[in-house]
């Protein structure tokens, strides 16, 4: 540990406001309950997007049902609240007709992995170039808190109120079978860290999915709450190899003691490439029609 | 002489009946003849079921298929004996000579030719034998005997061998080796009199080309010449060629196409690739228009553009995948929860296939709004000769864009006010980032629930829309027939409007005075023009191919009066007679009445 120092809020606010990320908050307040693990990651989407110097009018946010969904209102850019567990054929649409665009699609454990869960393996084996947010809370909130497909085993809800018996989805390990090229995990408490795994993310070419974790603090007391959390989330070893998929998957197995970091990345190419591959093939001429300027790509590392 | 001859081939699934009927309907069109063709498949790929490839051919322009044929070919007896009796006075029935030893009796079709038909028998498999050295190619073996027996040129068969086998060097040197035996074999026969080939018409315009296209395939151009940027879609019977013709042809124009995980995925993807500014389409039938319902709702309320084609089939749930059917109506229309009003068109003929498609995609960019085009089977399987204009006769971009912003006002995406179209901005412009949202929003596209919000976005979706109703070079409905009063008037939409307006002329034909309109546009419905029909008739007739009379609902919804429906659901295209007979019995009706 190095040396604390004080912080003082005045100097706070005007390095947030010289940082420029400020830009890519709306003016819309966000509507989610106060201690929310949400506030963070709006808060490191902001300072990604900042970072990676994306022009605003080139970001498209994209969602669709749910707490978390909400969030292309409180960005200050392009964006799309679509329809329960629609949001990633929604993006690949969207990036489909102009792959200049920076493409964020945001959702939660119920949109990504209940009713939208036949879009997710497609996504990722197209490897779409786009970034999926999970905010997983392991409960719907929209709804007043009933069971997820990432709630435990016991937890009790209103639909579910004598014990859940159903036992919980692994979305890592599905991500990393179904051969998304970029997957990684965060935690809503570890807002730092948040934020850089974010801007990983988005530098990423091609599918890059991050699963975060994120107390409901208004309808789970019992099971992911911070203090449980706190508890149990650990790093991902120092040495581990995020080119192997075999042991991203090891590590992935191991949900009782969730561990953050990037767990896996390929480079290989997205869906944009093979299509303009196909257009090639069949001897026709790349679309003149980009609309956008990929200002993003300077940034890329 | 004018020409106006049918020609059906039946036989069994695998025996090259379609395949027999492409190479014919090739051959005479090649040879500058009109083509109205069906074919009637089954679902499976191959089994015993029943296929029937069948073509009118004529000089002067036909609306649909004929009640009689001309000519019935016989590739699988058991499956064409009951379509013996289609075959008219002093028409052929040519079949296979083939011991009849063997088979029960009334087993062979010999035993239902009718005591006016020409029977030829023919030793079909004896031929094919002799000339491809197997039993292959029997059905190109009878297409050669046609050929000698009507007396047509052998180098327009020979080049729709060609052209059918282009791929299979050693298919096509049987094929014409049999297609030969065939027409060998022809000239020892007696001669067909009744049946004759008149010199062919030409019609070309300067400029034009003149094709003998699909419907599904007519929608395929329409789409590529209107500048189709993306295309989502899944697999379905009787849209499937549609997606697979864009795939071949899409890339060679720089377009991206994508077969998706699901209907849902696909219109999600359309409604994305809208949002963003492109050109974007999906094809389905019946059960992917009902996956795609919620999502269409969105392209509705978010205002985006987007294009669906939808062929009918019979239903409901998987229903008759490969029958014929009008009941998609109601789903097309209406279909999804909350007042969701879309673009619905329904094209009557291949032409409008061509014309519909296209312009489906201004429309969709005009009103910013989700378009259905709407056809059935009978009209993506139905080929026709279509004269295609030098240039398409499509505008390559209909947006509204917002101009520049002044500094520091907020982009209204939903402004309301005028004629309820919003300039719309799309991602990647400076000044004009919006959400779309399937909530209901403000003006700048913010969620809000007030009343007063609610009331003026639901007018404002339901009012932009009425200026699709005169939207330039588009036809919403068309009259046909006598002018001014009629005693009865027709009243149809989609593939049955041929059966219509040939009942129509026939009854005309028959001293009745009468008249049909077709109707295209279905939503918004052209209210004012239907009405006025309607007022001009004694008795209405609405003819449809499903058992609701989803058309005449709607009719009625929008023009009180009371009409006569005509609905049947046998799967193939209805039959001109039924309709006359109808429109006989009203006319009588009305007579008997006077009299009285």
């Amino acid at each position: 540990m190095g040396e604390i120092k004080p912080v003082y809020l005045e100097e706070k606010l005007k390095e947030i406001e010289d940082s420029g990320r400020l830009d890519y908050r709306s003016k819309t307040l966000p509507t989610w309950c106060p201690g929310c693990g949400y506030f963070s990651i709006v808060e490191a989407v902001a300072a990604s997007l900042c970072e990676l110097n994306v022009p605003n009018e080139n970001a498209v946010m994209v969602s669709g049902i749910g707490c978390s969904s909400r969030f292309p209102f409180f960005v200050n850019s392009y964006g799309m609240h679509t329809l329960h567990g629609r949001a990633l054929p929604v993006a690949t649409g969207v990036k489909t007709a102009n792959d200049a665009l920076t493409v964020v699609v945001v959702g939660g454990d119920g949109d990504g992995f209940a009713i939208g869960g036949g879009h997710v393996p497609h996504a990722a084996r197209r490897n779409v170039d786009i970034t999926y947010l999970l905010f997983d809370n392991g409960i719907y909130g929209l709804t007043k808190g009933q069971t997820s497909p990432t709630s435990a085993i016991g937890f009790r809800t209103p639909t579910s109120p004598y014990e859940n018996p159903d036992r919980p989805l692994n979305p890592l390990l599905m991500l990393l079978s179904y051969g998304a090229s970029w997957v990684g995990q965060a935690y809503a408490g570890r807002p730092d860290h948040l934020h850089k795994m974010i801007t990983q993310a988005m530098a990423h070419r091609g599918f890059s999915y991050l699963h975060i974790l994120s107390p409901c603090v208004t309808f789970d007391k019992t099971h992911r709450t911070y203090g449980n959390l706190g508890m149990q989330v650990r790093d991902l070893p120092a040495d581990h190899d995020p080119t192997d998929r075999l042991a991203a998957m090891r590590e992935a197995m191991d949900d009782a003691l969730p561990s953050l970091g990037l767990y896996y990345r390929e480079e290989r190419p997205t869906l944009a490439d093979a299509l303009d591959g196909l257009v090639e093939k069949a001897g026709g001429e790349l679309p003149g029609k980009v609309v956008a300027k990929p200002a993003r790509k300077a940034a890329r590392r | 002489m004018a020409t106006d001859i049918q020609i059906s081939i039946v036989g069994s699934a695998g025996d090259g009946t379609i395949a027999a009927g492409d190479i014919l309907k090739n051959a005479l069109a090649g040879m500058g003849y009109k083509i109205i063709s069906f074919d009637i498949y089954p679902p499976e790929i191959r089994g015993f079921g029943k296929c029937i490839a069948r073509m009118r051919i004529t000089t002067e322009q036909a609306y649909s298929l004929k009640h009689k044929s001309d000519v019935l070919i016989s590739l699988d007896d058991s499956h064409a004996i009951p379509h013996a009796g289609e075959v008219r006075e002093c028409g052929a029935v040519i079949y296979e000579r083939a011991s009849i030893v063997q088979l029960p009796e009334g087993g062979h079709i010999s035993a239902h030719i009718g005591p006016g038909q020409l029977p030829y028998p023919v030793p079909v498999r004896e031929l094919a034998e002799k000339s491809t050295g197997a039993n292959r190619s029997r059905n190109i073996v009878v297409l050669g005997f046609l050929a000698g027996l009507l007396d047509l040129p052998d180098e327009a068969f020979l080049k729709a061998i060609a052209k059918k086998f282009k791929r299979k060097a050693e298919a096509a040197a049987a094929s014409e080796a049999a297609y030969r035996i065939g027409r060998d074999f022809a000239a020892q026969t007696f001669k067909l009199d009744d049946v004759v080939f008149g010199p062919p018409v030409s019609t070309v315009v300067a400029g034009a080309t003149v094709e003998m296209i699909s419907g599904n395939a007519a929608i395929v151009r329409g789409a590529l010449d209107a500048g189709i940027d993306t295309f989502f879609g899944y697999p379905i019977t009787p849209a499937t060629s549609i997606m697979e013709r864009l795939a071949a042809e899409m890339p060679k124009r720089g377009g991206r196409l994508l077969q998706t995980e699901d209907e849902i995925s696909a219109i999600s993807a359309v409604i994305g690739a809208g949002y963003a500014g492109a050109r974007a389409a999906t094809s389905t039938s019946g059960p992917g228009l009902s996956l795609m319902a919620e999502m269409l709702g969105m392209g509705v309320i978010g205002e985006v553009p987007a294009v669906i084609f939808v062929s009918q089939r019979g239903g409901p749930s998987t229903g008759l995948p490969t029958k014929t059917e009008q009941s998609d109506l109601h789903m097309a229309v209406f279909g999804g929860h909350g007042d969701a009003p879309r673009i619905v068109i329904a094209p009557t003929n291949v032409d409008g296939c061509y014309r519909c498609a296209g312009k489906a995609f201004e429309l969709a960019e005009a009103y910013q709004t989700p378009v259905i085009v709407l056809v059935d089977l009978y009209l993506s399987n139905r080929y026709e000769t279509v004269v295609f204009p030098a240039r398409p006769p499509f505008e390559a971009d209909m947006n509204r864009r917002p101009g520049k912003q002044s500094a520091g006002a907020q982009y209204k995406r939903y402004a309301l006010g005028g004629d309820s179209i919003s300039p719309r901005a799309i991602p990647g412009e400076k000044g004009t980032m919006h959400v779309v949202t399937g909530l209901e929003h403000n003006e700048l596209g913010r969620p809000s629930d007030q009343a007063e919000m609610h009331e003026a976005m639901s007018r404002k979706r339901h009012e932009k829309l009425k200026a699709a109703l005169k939207h330039p070079d588009l036809t919403t409905c068309k009259r046909f027939g006598d002018e001014g009063a009629v005693d009865v008037g027709v009243i149809s939409w989609g593939s049955n409007f041929g059966e219509s307006l040939e009942a129509m002329l026939k009854a005309r034909g028959e001293g009745i005075r009468c008249a049909a309109m077709k109707v295209v546009m279905l939503s918004p419905f052209p209210t004012e023009a239907v009405a006025a029909f309607l007022a001009d008739c004694k008795e209405v007739l609405v003819p449809e191919l499903n058992y609701q009379g989803q058309f005449a609902n709607l009719l009625q919804a929008h023009v009180a009066r009371p009409v006569t429906r005509l609905n049947r659901v046998p799967g193939e295209p209805m039959k001109v007679e039924d309709i006359l007979e109808e429109i006989r019995r009203l006319a009588g009706r009305k007579a008997a009445q006077k009299a009285a």
